[in-house]
């Protein structure tokens, strides 16, 4: 089965527009699209290193504040330079784009310019019309351009079940961390927030984070955790969005092989999502991750729930975030007390990731830091 | 609980309230007189003017109604215009011409004031009235219409050209997106953007040159400022450009809006820049500072619009806006302001569609503020009152034969007066191009006044629309479908984390992607996009506002002027104003000092390293 296209989508920088491209999103999904949506207010140099390190086909603006003409001019140029001329551009922005705007527009490398009155449906005809076919890129010595392009190799050889050569696990030059817990436990901010503590601690740290949203075989999907993570969009970070393809436990079928390679890629962490996980997920097998947390919310139920969820037997973090929640007290003295049938060292650290400088996640910043010298 | 919960059983209490007077009026003899006294007696004082045509008119329509029950449930359920619960109006009179010649004579059929009794209508004895009524109608017109273009001496150019012609200055602002997100016009790739779609504020400078010429503490000139991420650090500016021009001692005389309206950007409009605490926190303080030095300024201005425009239904528009607004009187309460001290001064900002909802929407809207507000949060008269701008949908117009949205926006401020707001601005035909240009602005204002002034539909009888039964249909069915969101949010744990929870944004989406698929399958029909087109899809040549790239250059380099001029002074400033937001003080004094020396993106760049940046909500 063919791959789906992969686009992404942003809105301009400060603009807030998102109604429309929200609702494209939706339709460029149901029509087998994977989308990677980079949400509002998005600098230029953030969609193009977006579009770079997500190997997408084509980026599609949406713009209704003015400034298009520049705007999207600037994110050609941009792509050039950074040699990801192959990758398209597209847009619209309903009455606020004439005619003669989207002439000039065109003049200056932008592929299309949807006007007011298009339907939802052409504009995914047309998206798959022209973005579906594979363009060969001649890959220059751009790091990010080439690591994002045989991520891409991986996925595609993990969609064809082939098997691909897995690095060896214990040559890895970067710590790697897996983040798994249910849905809404709020792990992408708290990675985001962990991110920011990563690149202010020393200025050489480069992180690679590989996340995770669920989707069905040959089905589109909205890989959406980057429009939430403002830490991460950074020269220093690496971030590759990837939907599940229908394979169940939180990962993707190529999750093992491109993690590996991003293990050896030259970052210092490399920090896994896994999607939402059910109780009795256990996303990191075979020594996948160096370092497990556990994301929980505190409204998890009654106390007896915890003894279904398997992770917690084996985190090696287990992190209650939303502590601010009035629930936070109990749910924290009802892990601790689950934690300690274990019988082996674990953590249990309280945070509230949604603040800024939250000293629990300076905390679980420490206890990640500190680890990494047993390594 | 939170307050919301409360105000869902204070409606309900008021609903079986109204009943039992009901039933009292019909079945206790002395209420039932007391009832009907009362009601022929506001009917006997309700003076008969003549219209042009010499037709004599009540300068007040009431129901026909002289059974006590009814009586009883129309003046407690309704409650006449200005009175509680205001389903009817805040004020009395809003859009009534000045009262020149009346008819001596009443409405009421029975005894007249001065004894005789005779038909209401056909007296015609005329006297002359002393030239002030009690509330001067009109000397304020509600128009007032946004605006905002390239560079604020544009804008101000543009704000004596539309207000060149009215008795009252009331000018509304329009900011640039690098305003709107708090950024300077020489940050890193907003060249293009530097005012577009609104003006660009910076500095203090700016905020002189936007305003100049204007008394901006004269009784008859009131500025809005349709802003809210930065709205703390813009409402110090404008405070510290009036004190430049006109001294401190105008600061208690200032009169305006300014949006600041938090929970309606997370959940609709993405104008967010700090995490939605530290911007309640700010938005806190200013209104603190605001009600207590300034008491003619409304510091927020709660906004369904935005919400509306975002996609929501007309009922989710309305729920949000009003569970918005207590929760706001919520933490001003828990600060310890006075209620009294802030209900007076928050104000309400709708959309106004073509769905059928807008026939009552504001109405009920302004019933169930004023039950909260008395019942819940005890505020005063003034504090119930539920104080309304209204703008005519953006989203209802299109591009497609663009001239239609004439009548789309005549039709929408059609439904906007049936709800007596209090202020209204009309949409310009050409805004779903651009910045609307001077043609189509004028042609929109002439819409109000062509409705108030030249037609007779609103100018000589107060509740001339009100009350029919389909309009009480409507009422009924969106009260109900109101107080069932707040149940939900309730459920949720309140306002703040329904927020957090993204309840309402993703109501609105789910709303907004309905409302496109029924575009496209017709289901909702859009006359020249998927009904009567005529094929010529070619957009019509209009009258672009763009800003020239030299404007645009010429604002940066201003600002780069500003920024080193000041360098030292603001360094000291913002670090000072850094040390008062982390002890937790009200910050909206340090604020006030920084603007002087400070641009709007050096202030928000120092709270953010203190409180963080906002994270968006897909």
């Amino acid at each position: 089965m063919a791959l789906p296209i992969r686009i992404l989508t942003a809105v301009p920088i400060c603009d807030g527009h998102d109604s429309a491209i929200n609702t494209i999103n939706l339709e460029f999904i149901r029509h087998g699209i994977e989308v990677v949506y980079l949400g509002f207010h998005r600098y230029v140099s953030d969609i193009v290193r977006a579009a770079i390190q997500e190997d997408v086909a084509a980026i599609g603006i949406s713009s209704y504040n003015g400034g298009h003409i520049d705007f999207f001019a600037d994110v050609v140029s941009k792509l050039q330079k950074k040699g990801a001329n192959d990758v398209a551009v597209f847009g619209g922005g309903g009455g606020t784009i004439t005619h003669d705007d989207a002439r000039q527009m065109k003049r200056k490398g932008v592929d299309e310019i949807f006007f007011a009155g298009t339907s939802l449906t052409e504009m995914a005809e047309y998206v798959k019309k022209h973005y579906g076919k594979k363009k060969k890129r001649r890959i220059r010595s751009m790091p990010d351009l080439m690591l994002a392009r045989k991520l891409t190799e991986l996925e595609e050889a993990a969609g064809k079940k082939t098997k691909h050569r897995t690095s060896n696990t214990e040559h890895r030059i970067s710590k790697v961390i897996g983040f798994t817990g249910p849905g809404g436990a709020g792990k992408t901010t708290l990675i985001d927030e962990l991110v920011l503590r990563f690149l202010q601690r020393d200025s050489k740290t480069r992180i690679a984070v590989l996340s995770h949203d669920p989707s069905v075989i040959g089905e589109g999907a909205l890989l959406g955790d980057r429009a939430t993570m403002i830490n991460s969009q950074d020269e220093r970070v690496f971030m590759r969005s990837m939907a599940t393809r229908g394979q169940a436990g939180g990962l993707s079928p190529a999750t093992e092989s491109c993690l590996a390679l991003l293990a050896h890629s030259g970052f210092d962490y490399v920090i896994i999502e896994t999607v939402g996980t059910g109780q009795e997920a256990l996303p990191f097998r075979n020594k996948l991750v160096d370092q497990t947390v556990l994301v929980m919310n505190p409204d998890y139920g009654a106390r007896l729930q915890l003894q279904k969820i398997v992770m917690l037997d084996v985190a090696d973090i287990v992190v209650v975030n939303k502590t601010d929640l009035e629930r936070a007290k109990a749910a924290l003295s009802e892990i601790e007390q689950r934690l300690t049938q274990n019988k082996r060292k674990q953590e249990i650290v309280a945070t509230v990731a949604k603040r800024h400088r939250d000293p629990g996640v300076d905390e679980l910043f420490e206890l990640i830091t500190a680890k990494e010298n047993n390594r | 609980m939170s307050k919301l919960g409360a105000v869902v059983e204070a409606v309900e209490k008021h609903a079986s309230f109204v009943l039992e007077q009901v039933k009292r009026a019909r079945s206790d003899e002395k209420f039932a007189q007391a009832v009907t006294e009362r009601w022929n007696k506001v009917k006997a004082e309700i003076p008969i003017a003549k219209a042009p045509t010499g037709l004599p008119l009540p300068r007040l329509a009431l129901p026909e109604i002289d059974e006590p029950g009814e009586i009883a449930r129309y003046l407690f359920g309704d409650g006449l215009p200005g009175e509680f619960p205001y389903l009817n109006g805040a004020y009395r009179e809003i859009y009534l011409e000045p009262l020149r010649e009346i008819e001596t004579g009443s409405y009421g059929n029975r005894k007249s004031p001065n004894g005789d009794s005779h038909n209401g209508a056909g007296r015609v004895s005329r006297a002359k009235i002393p030239e002030r009524p009690a509330r001067p109608p009109l000397q304020e017109e509600p128009t007032r219409l946004f605006s905002g273009l390239m560079l604020a001496e544009d804008t101000n150019k543009r704000f004596h050209f539309l207000s060149a012609h009215q008795r009252s200055k009331r000018l509304s602002t329009a900011f640039d997106g690098p305003t709107l997100y708090g950024i300077d016009s020489d940050a890193d790739g907003v060249f293009g953007k530097i005012g577009e779609g609104g003006v660009a504020v910076d500095t203090v400078e700016d905020m002189v040159r936007l305003y100049d010429g204007f008394e901006l503490g004269a009784p008859n000139f009131s500025a809005s400022m349709t802003i809210s991420g930065p709205a703390p650090i813009i409402m110090a500016m404008y405070i510290a450009a009036a004190k430049r021009r006109f001294g401190a001692k105008v600061v208690p005389n200032l009169r305006g809006t300014i949006q600041a309206d938090i929970f309606k950007e997370v959940q609709a409009q993405n104008e967010t820049i700090f995490p939605t605490e530290a911007s309640l926190r700010f938005l806190c303080d200013m209104i603190e500072w605001t009600t207590a030095n300034m008491p003619r300024w409304y510091p927020v201005s709660i906004s369904g619009y935005h919400i509306g425009e975002a996609g929501s239904t007309p009922v989710q528009q309305a729920a949000y806006t009003l569970s918005n607004g207590f929760a706001y009187a919520e933490m001003l309460s828990a600060r310890g302001v006075p209620i009294d001290q802030f209900a007076p001064r928050l104000s309400f900002f709708l959309d106004c569609g073509l769905d059928v909802e807008y026939i009552a929407l504001a109405r009920v809207s302004r019933k169930i503020w004023a039950i909260g507000m008395r019942d819940v949060f005890g505020a005063n008269a003034r504090g119930q009152m539920f104080k309304l701008h209204t703008q005519t949908s953006g989203r209802s117009l299109i591009a497609a034969e663009f001239k239609n949205n004439l009548t789309r926006t005549a039709a929408e401020l059609m439904l906007a007066y049936m709800n007596a707001t209090n202020s209204c601005h009309s949409n310009s035909a050409d805004e779903p191009f651009t910045t609307p240009s001077e043609e189509w602005i004028r042609l929109a204002a002439h819409g109000q006044a062509i409705l108030l002034e030249e037609s007779g539909i609103f100018k000589h009888t107060m509740n001339m629309l009100s009350g029919s039964p389909g309009m009480k249909a409507v009422e009924r069915a969106v009260e109900k479908a109101i107080l069932d969101e707040f149940r939900e949010i309730e459920s949720l744990g309140g306002v703040l984390a329904a927020v957090e929870n993204r309840y309402q944004r993703s109501q609105i989406q789910n709303a907004a992607h309905r409302y496109e698929q029924q575009i496209y399958d017709g289901t909702r029909p859009i006359v020249g996009l998927n009904r009567y087109r005529n094929g010529a899809d070619e957009m019509p040549e209009i009258e672009l506002v763009r800003t020239p790239r030299a404007k645009q250059k010429l604002q940066v380099e201003r600002l780069k002027k500003f920024k080193k001029k000041n360098a030292e002074k603001s360094k000291r400033v913002l670090d000072k104003l850094g040390a008062v937001v982390d002890r937790g003080e009200n910050c909206f004094p340090a604020l006030l000092e920084a603007v002087e020396v400070c641009s709007l993106g050096q202030i928000t760049g120092r709270l953010q390293e203190i409180v963080g940046r906002f994270r968006p909500m897909v």
